[in-house]
């Protein structure tokens, strides 16, 4: 143990594997007791080589390579390449496509913002509010699947514009959809800073400064719960976001309810901007024909994903492939952050403020608790430390 | 605006040190600066010009040498900095003590090119496996898949053997 002075400090690893999440990522904690004094963050158990895979595919062939980044939020990352490649290519989508791809997007975060609300709940073990959550969660994609085909990888965007149209009738039913959800969200954003359970498991519990947000280079709703002003869509509007009327959503207090209370207001603006964009569609074509070889050129290419900024970087060589396309998905910049977070907190805390910035990687398989000094240790399940901080808790 | 930012740097770490600029559209700089200068230039952006968030670190492999980009920002404008390594010898300074943020994608980059942050705290591999063979860097034109896929395979049977 060495640089501790207390031999009461134990290595707990938590991960790489754990069925519930989509990929793995090792967290080792060194805890004193209840408290957590150091974490060390490990994520290199699922390297995929989709940057070097996407040097040697068509643009294309790497609108579909791309769209499987994410598996929450897959349309993000194909909107980001194919405005990455129309900035090389110096054209733009004509403004209906761009109103689109606003609506898919915007869709695209309520439901993945009601998914977290649920796993939220969920590990705190509000499960009732798992329940109801995920069951509106349902409207949006059927919503998704009405206009896309499928729940999931809508392949909406393409080089140039969008692959399909939005039609009247499912702009008629989307008008309905979003009336209901609308409703819900308001009504657990009335319930949640008056909820007990929420507020017991909530307050206070994994906070961020937003000085250390910012030095860590935090992104997305973890960097706006701690009152910090910063979003894709208003700092550097992209496609439509520019022409539509909407607020970026902040919260003061940088802990779990923050994080809740940011989400839950993202949506109710998700709606608005959904809304908005379906009344105000421009008439027109929905994609324009873009060469596939791309001339020699570099760009950036900014969307705000649901987990935060998400940022592209591109370089083309006169082929019809890139030289180099660089990803990087907003979990990667919170990984500092939520180490910070879990720093000082309770070992009980661990799954509400690793699932608190909606984490795009795997979490725990199995909690192995180790005593160095008697050489003795243990496993916890998921399942079973999540009931342990629920029963610490008194639940 | 943009010029306005780029003036300044100028001013602050000489014209000679300013190699190449770019405004290809709204709210995007690229800026080239030399070795030498490219700690003052860091430290010159994120604590007097404000570009405090870092949003990632991008490497590119030019043939004989490396471009390492640092993807600055300012809540408006997405500043591209730009330096160049040899590949021979690639390295650059850590911007750690500037950036803590910085510590995940300088570390990245080691991994994918083996570019090295000089005085990183701790650099350890974040994005390929433990067991990832020695001095693989996966993202340098050298290593095509077919010759990655090769030395993985060639990995594999030895543990069978063994």
């Amino acid at each position: 143990m060495g640089e501790y002075e207390s031999e009461s400090v134990f290595e707990v690893p938590i991960g790489p594997q754990h069925p519930a999440l989509k990929e793995p990522a090792m967290f080792m904690f060194k805890v004193d007791g209840e408290y957590v004094v150091d974490v060390d963050a490990n994520v290199n158990y699922n390297h995929r080589g989709m940057e070097k895979a996407a040097e040697s595919r068509t643009y294309i062939q790497n609108l579909y390579l791309m769209e499987r980044v994410c598996g929450i939020c897959s349309f993000t990352h194909q909107l980001c390449f194919s405005q990455g490649v129309e900035q090389l290519l110096e054209v733009e989508a004509p403004p209906r496509a761009q109103y689109i791809r606003v609506i898919i997007g915007e869709l695209e975060r309520i439901h993945s913002h009601l998914l977290w609300l649920g796993v939220a709940a969920h590990e705190i073990g509000f499960d009732t509010l798992f329940y109801y959550v995920w069951r509106d969660r349902e409207i949006v994609l059927d919503l998704l699947e009405t206009i896309s085909g499928n729940r999931q990888n809508y392949a909406m965007s393409t080089i140039g514009g969008v692959r399909r149209d939005i039609t009247d009738e499912q702009t008629h039913k989307a008008f309905k959809s979003l009336k209901i959800l609308e409703e819900r969200t308001k009504f657990y954003q009335n319930m949640i800073p008056r909820e007990r359970t929420i507020l017991k498991r909530g307050v206070g519990v994994g906070v961020l400064k937003p000085a250390d947000a910012i030095a860590l280079c935090a992104a997305g709703p973890t960097l706006r719960m701690t009152g910090v002003k910063s979003d894709v869509r208003f700092n550097d509007p992209y496609q439509a976001y520019g022409e539509i009327p909407w607020n970026v959503v902040t919260y003061d207090t940088g802990d779990v309810v923050g994080q809740v209370m940011v989400r839950v207001g993202e949506v109710l603006e998700a709606v608005n901007i959904s809304r908005y964009a379906l009344q105000h569609l421009p008439t027109g074509p929905i994609r324009r024909k873009v060469p596939r070889s791309v001339p020699s050129n570099e760009t950036v290419s900014k969307t705000e994903a649901p987990r935060g900024e998400n940022i592209h970087y591109g370089r083309s060589n006169g082929t019809d492939k890139p030289d180099r396309w660089k990803v990087r998905a907003p979990t990667l910049a919170n990984i500092p952050a939520v180490s910070k977070m879990l720093t000082g907190g309770y070992i009980a805390d661990i799954p509400i403020v690793l699932a608190g910035i909606d984490p795009c990687f795997s979490c725990t398989a199995r909690v192995a608790f180790v005593d160095v000094e008697k050489n003795k240790r243990w496993f916890w399940s998921q399942e079973e430390l999540r009931r342990y901080g629920i029963k610490w808790y008194g639940g | 605006m943009a010029e306005a930012i780029i003036d300044k740097l100028r001013g602050n770490i000489g014209a000679e040190n300013v190699l190449e600029v770019k405004y290809p559209m709204a709210r995007r700089i690229f800026v080239l600066v030399k070795p030498e200068t490219f700690k003052l230039a860091v430290s010159y952006l994120v604590n007097e010009l404000n570009f405090k968030h870092l949003t990632t670190i991008s490497g590119v492999d030019l043939g004989e040498e490396f471009e390492v980009i640092y993807h600055l920002n300012d809540d408006t404008n997405e500043l591209s900095l730009k330096v160049r390594t040899p590949k021979s010898s690639p390295r650059v300074p850590t911007i750690t003590d500037i950036v803590p943020g910085a510590a995940l994608y300088e570390r990245e980059i080691h991994d994918m090119f083996g570019i090295v942050p000089e005085g990183h705290p701790k650099l350890t591999k974040v994005m390929l496996p433990d067991d990832w063979p020695e001095g693989v860097y996966p993202l340098r034109k050298e290593w095509t898949i077919e010759k990655i896929r090769a030395k993985l395979d060639g990995k594999e049977e030895k543990k069978k053997d063994g």
